[in-house]
């Protein structure tokens, strides 16, 4: 073990007390938010720059486990068709795409809106506690701050900031992120709160209302929400009374957001003359 | 302090930089919902290479640009790993590499869980996720341990990088350099 010495002591003391420093100045205003601003674009060029590379490498990793039962049984004749399985799971991966799109299109036709495609290259730095994604479109693509993310079936969250090729998302199972959301049975309406792994926690405005396990929850009221109105959010898994007789429903996220791969920004279609082709509303579809 | 050349300042930034980029790109997706963290795990491994007070630094600037690249408030990642900088450089004991690997394991995994339990705290949620995770935490962070540590200690002890004064010989006035 090493003595500190007492200028080491001095050191560390005044680098703890300036974090300290900074989490209070960034806890009570945007003191902090050009210094944000700036990294994170910085970032987001460098993480889309990696990700071309990483890519391919972090998609096949993502797939071992699924492998897994076979791989005991046949370890040696995988060693020799590693080839193969590279290939199988590149097809994989483009037929996962393909069943993205196709849900994406389903989307933009249910809705006024077109809906960006977009892909997550980089998950936030502290995964496990800080549930945001990075995706590689940004304003260039018409994509700004506050517009909802789809993954086709259900909500994945909102866009938080967004620079001119990337843009942050913060998941709707963030512990931070509160959904306005309407129980399709009942209409009740409520907040559903993120729980990270939990998923998502739906309160109801009327304590006494209601909800029972397999109702389904979509965004809403519209106009009421920052959330466009409509998407899926998740479906009540269990229903407890807190000892102060309010309810509480535990609810199971429709898109899952540990896996969020493929997804679409929901933007303005006026605004929609991009580099990247939003997808449009099909014709014959309602308005 | 006088540890510092041009050669190890930009082996120091492109480290950091290269692990944020790892972390975000590879290991974060690849580890999920686990808070296993390469850039902390880099921070201790050159601790336990260089002392204390090369891992305070390293481990204050590669957490505030990881604060700052993040939505979460600056200063909660830079003060974790100061502290994972500042334990592993102090206490480490650099003559036997699984022993080493282990401690920068645990250091990392104490520092992960602090942070979640900081972050829980900001959001007003519970720390029952931050307990779970630490195991699951600890077997990811053992992984990357074996991988990095003999790396870096192998890189900043290269003629290049080495300190002008080798690091934790006694000085004339007495005591270590970090």
């Amino acid at each position: 073990m090493r003595r500190l010495t007492r200028r080491q002591r001095v050191s560390a003391i005044v680098l703890a007390v300036l974090a300290a420093c900074f989490i209070t100045l960034d806890l009570g205003g945007g003191g902090l938010s050009q210094a944000h601003s700036g990294v994170r674009g910085t970032l987001g060029a460098l993480y889309r720059g990696t990700d071309a590379v990483l890519g391919p490498v972090r998609r096949w990793l993502e797939g071992v486990p699924a492998a897994g039962s076979n791989e005991a049984r046949i370890s040696d004749l995988e060693r020799q068709n590693a080839v193969l399985r590279g290939r199988i799971a590149a097809l994989r991966t483009d037929r996962r795409v393909t069943e993205a799109v196709a849900a994406l299109q389903r989307s933009a036709d249910g809705t006024d809106a077109a809906v960006v495609p977009a892909r997550v290259i980089a998950f936030g730095p502290g995964q496990g506690f800080d549930w945001t994604v990075t995706l590689d479109v940004g304003t260039n693509d018409g994509v700004h701050g506050g517009q909802t993310v789809t993954d086709g079936d259900g909500l994945v969250g909102r866009v938080l900031h967004s620079d001119a090729d990337t843009c942050v998302v913060l998941l709707a199972a963030d512990p931070g992120s509160g959904v306005g959301a309407r129980d399709v049975r009942t209409g009740e309406i409520g907040v559903a709160s993120g729980r990270g792994t939990d998923g998502l926690l739906f309160v109801p405005l009327d304590p006494h209302a209601d909800i029972r396990v397999g109702d389904q929850l979509i965004t809403g009221p519209t106009k009421a929400s920052s959330y466009v109105a409509g998407l899926t959010v998740g479906t009540v898994r269990s229903v407890r009374t807190s000892a102060d007789g309010s309810l509480e429903a535990g609810v199971t996220p429709a898109a899952d957001p540990t896996s969020v791969d493929f997804v679409g920004v929901i933007i303005d279609g006026r605004a929609a003359d991009a580099a990247r082709a939003p997808l449009q509303p099909g014709p014959g579809t309602r308005k | 302090m006088n540890n510092t050349t041009p050669a190890r300042a930009a082996a120091a930034a492109a480290g950091i930089g290269t692990a944020l980029l790892l972390q975000a790109t590879l290991v974060a997706p690849v580890f999920g919902t686990v808070p296993v963290s390469l850039p902390a795990v880099v921070v201790a491994a050159v601790a336990l290479v260089d002392g204390p007070a090369v891992g305070i630094a390293f481990g204050f600037a590669a957490g505030l640009v990881a604060d700052l690249g993040s939505d979460h408030p600056a200063g909660i990642l830079a003060l974790c790993w100061l502290a994972v900088g500042l334990v592993a450089g102090t206490f480490a004991e650099r003559r036997n590499l699984r022993r080493d690997a282990a401690a920068v394991a645990v250091i990392c995994t104490a520092a992960a869980v602090a942070a979640t339990a900081l972050l829980a705290l900001v959001h007003g949620a519970t720390i029952g996720s931050a307990i779970r995770g630490a195991l699951p935490c600890l077997l990811g962070d053992l992984l990357l341990a074996f991988g990095i540590v003999p790396l870096v200690r192998r890189m900043l002890r290269s003629d290049r990088l080495r300190p002008p004064r080798p690091v934790g010989l006694p000085v004339a006035a007495g005591g270590h350099r970090g």
